[in-house]
């Protein structure tokens, strides 16, 4: 799978090279600002783009607008962005009109290497990734907005915050020491609750949710 | 100019006081007068023309004299009209009166003498008439003494009468006569001459005062001696003619020291009144001191200081080339030329006058030069909070860019270090369960420092600006709270965003930790110029400014950029913050 990254950290972009490439991706360009990232995704069309989103010139949302303005350009590049803080503004905006696979983690996350690459490999294939963090403050203020998200156990808002993030049934089944059965059983009540159509499909589903926690 | 009629001061009002019981006493006096005089006399008609004439005479002086009251020419009418009242007293029946009366006969026309020289500012000017007018007494009072020394017994009371000298009294009525005639001419010289020298605007006024004034001291002697025989007057005719030109004196004099622009007004002390009340600008104030002064040509040029910008509307900064007939003055105010006054040295005689009037002025244009001081040090002082602020704020981006750049991707790669040894092919069960700890204890720290760089400069500010910020803010609030954003982060400055967030961040976390609110709402508005920053809640109030710093170091931002900052929180009645912010395009 190739990727280009962004990252104008030397020091971040080496380990983070240094990361896809033991975790099975081929890293074909690493750029160090966002004009750099649009430049090469132009000239190289990879699969993912993996980017930061602080960089110079100056050290604001140079990646974000970069990102955004890769997917406007190639709907089917699949995007993954990193930042010291998540925000659901930001969450909102990459999901909008998404056509590929989004991620939105904290930086930090890289450090867990097999779990980041798993995510790395979800939005790959189209899936979406939300940093855990960003799907809390979500569901919190949806919580307080809405009266679907009360009505659930606290089992069940767990599910459902894994869900949000883009896990699997069975990665949750695993993470929460229940079978997959159990694990459906949640996510059809949580539907219920939400008032949202049960989808079997993976991707599907995350962006049901999703739409009901931003909205 | 309105000011100096509206405002009269208390020391004017005395002098109207004064002058009203002055007329009243002249009245009384010219009454018993007349009671004196009219039982007994021959000319009922002249008699009583006389007293008329006097109370015209103070009745024009006191009138000059409360519109001027610094012009001296008020006082010298008034006493013409006295001398009047003395002189009318020889047609009374008491001796006293009657010797009193002869001996100041004549001193009226000495008092016309005294007018020519010393108008218009009714102080003499120069030793010609000085001496002059020294002279014009001596001519009325002691010259007059031979008329009533040597005169027959039966005219004139006997304490008066030293000897019947008839060849002696001729004498001394032609050595009068001669002697004022000599005092006349030396007048009209000096007259004529400053004729000359005036400007044309005052030569009208001038000049058919100076006419009568001479045809007047020329008629009184004349009419007597040659008028009287050659046309026949009676001695009532002749009386009333007298009388009439006499009436007319002091309606001119008054006339020419009322006349505005030419003779100085002279009221210092609404001058006063007037500059302490109104606001004072420069040309203004020049203005206020050549009315006061009574001098149109007056003009003042203020020292240039650093206080005070130049100003359009100001004079010219320069002093006029001396010129003949031109004085200037200098104003020192401790010790510090403030500023110098030109004027015309033939109409204001005194130039302490000038002075005292100057300062006043330079009084009232100090002060607004230290007002200027005061606003420029205040823009300063504002300026230098205000950079201390950016500093601040500079300062923290700084260390959250560093601990962001540094300490934060140390944590990473080493948790990311600590992660690949747990992975690591051919590691141990405990190896990978205890780096794989080690990994979750850096990532923790790595969580600790990054909230640590939030607190002193937001990621959202300094990424996405003010709204994305509040925002953010907002969707981590525990309790509900609406956010109401109606701006575009572009259009404001960056001090301008920084302090509004610091703001909301505050509002915000008073009303979580102390406020126990149900609801909160939060709203950024644009109107005009100005950022409308408010945070309420529905909690339970009594929050206060003083409380704790966190209030406290946002009021004193707030002000640094000019704005305000408003605490409503009653006990039970919730809390509403409100802040606005200048944010000038």
């Amino acid at each position: 799978m190739r990727v280009v990254i962004a990252e104008d950290e030397a020091l971040l972009r080496q380990g983070l090279v240094h990361v896809l490439a033991h975790g099975g991706f081929d890293v074909v360009a690493a750029a160090t600002d966002g004009a750099e990232l649009v430049r090469l995704t132009a000239e190289l069309s990879p699969d993912l783009v993996v980017t930061d989103i602080r960089m110079p010139p100056s050290h604001t949302d140079e990646g974000l607008v970069a990102a955004l303005q890769i997917r406007r350009a190639s709907p089917v590049t699949a995007l993954v962005v990193l930042s010291q803080h998540v925000q659901r503004r930001i969450a909102r905006e990459l999901l909008a009109g998404r056509r590929a696979g989004v991620g939105y983690l904290l930086k930090q996350r890289i450090a867990d290497v097999d779990t980041f690459c798993a995510d790395l490999r979800t939005v790959a294939a189209g899936g979406v990734a939300l940093d855990p963090e960003v799907v809390a403050v979500m569901i919190a203020r949806a919580s307080l907005v809405g009266t679907g998200i009360s009505g659930l156990t606290p089992r069940q808002r767990e599910v459902l915050a894994h869900v949000a993030e883009g896990r699997s049934n069975a990665w949750i089944a695993e993470a929460l020491h229940l079978s997959e059965r159990a694990v459906v059983a949640h996510t059809s009540h949580i539907y219920d609750s939400l008032g949202l159509p049960v989808d079997v499909d993976d991707h599907r589903r995350v962006l049901a949710v999703l739409r009901y926690l931003t909205q | 100019m309105t000011g100096p009629r509206a405002a009269r001061s208390s020391l004017t009002h005395s002098l109207g006081r004064a002058l009203v019981l002055l007329g009243v006493t002249t009245f009384a006096l010219g009454c018993v007068e007349l009671a004196l005089v009219i039982p007994d006399s021959g000319a009922v008609w002249v008699d009583a023309l006389t007293t008329v004439v006097c109370w015209v005479y103070v009745a024009a002086g006191a009138l000059a004299w409360w519109r001027r009251p610094s012009n001296q020419l008020g006082a010298l009418i008034v006493a013409g009209g006295l001398t009047l009242l003395v002189g009318g007293l020889v047609a009374t029946t008491v001796p006293v009166l009657v010797a009193v009366g002869l001996v100041l006969a004549t001193s009226p026309l000495a008092v016309v003498f005294h007018l020519l020289h010393a108008f218009p500012s009714g102080r003499l000017r120069g030793r010609v008439s000085r001496a002059t007018v020294v002279a014009g007494y001596l001519v009325s009072l002691v010259l007059q003494a031979p008329l009533y020394l040597f005169a027959a017994p039966g005219d004139v009371p006997a304490m008066l009468a030293m000897a019947d000298r008839p060849a002696l009294l001729e004498a001394g009525v032609w050595v009068q006569g001669g002697a004022g005639s000599v005092v006349t001419g030396v007048t009209a010289a000096v007259l004529l001459g400053r004729l000359r020298g005036a400007a044309p605007r005052q030569r009208r006024v001038l000049t058919p005062l100076y006419a009568y004034g001479i045809g007047t001291v020329v008629f009184i002697p004349t009419s007597a001696i040659v008028l009287a025989p050659v046309l026949g007057w009676t001695p009532t005719q002749l009386g009333t003619a007298q009388l009439l030109v006499l009436l007319g004196v002091p309606l001119a004099f008054t006339a020419g020291v009322l006349r505005g622009g030419f003779a100085r007004t002279g009221e210092l002390d609404e001058l006063g009144t007037w500059l302490g009340g109104a606001g004072t600008r420069r040309p203004a104030l020049a203005a206020a001191l050549a009315h006061t002064l009574g001098d149109p040509s007056l003009h003042v040029v203020f020292e240039s200081d650093q206080a005070g910008a130049p100003d359009p509307d100001d004079e010219p900064n320069v002093l006029p080339a001396h010129v003949p007939g031109r004085a200037s003055i200098a104003i020192d105010l401790d010790g510090r030329r403030v500023a110098l006054i030109a004027y015309d040295s033939a109409l204001i005689t005194d130039s302490d006058l000038v002075l005292t009037a100057g300062r006043v002025v330079a009084i009232a244009a100090d002060r607004e030069r230290l007002t200027a001081a005061l606003l420029v040090s205040q823009a300063d002082l504002r300026t230098s909070r205000a950079r201390l602020v950016d500093a601040a704020d500079r300062e923290r981006h700084r260390i959250a860019q560093d601990l962001h750049d540094g300490l934060q991707v140390q944590l990473v790669l080493l948790a990311l270090h600590a992660q690949e040894v747990a992975n690591a092919a051919g590691a141990s069960d405990d190896t990978r369960t205890e780096a794989t700890a080690l990994r979750q204890g850096i990532d923790a720290a790595a969580g600790d420092l990054r909230r640590l760089v939030h607190a002193v400069m937001p990621s959202a500010l300094v990424e996405r600006g003010l709204s994305a910020a509040t925002e953010d803010l907002v969707d981590r609030m525990p309790v509900p709270t609406r956010l109401y954003i109606g701006i575009t982060d572009e259009a404001l400055p960056t001090s301008v965003q920084n302090t509004a967030y610091f703001v909301v961040a505050e509002g915000l976390a008073n009303a979580v930790k102390h406020a126990n609110a149900t609801t909160l709402n939060v709203r950024l508005v644009r109107v005009a110029d100005v950022l409308l920053v408010e945070v309420d809640d529905d909690g339970i109030g009594g929050a206060r400014l003083d409380a704790g710093t966190g209030l406290r170091g946002l009021a004193d931002r707030v002000d640094v950029l000019g704005g305000l900052l408003d605490l409503r929180s009653a006990p039970g009645a919730g809390t509403r913050l409100r802040v606005e912010l200048p944010c000038g395009s």
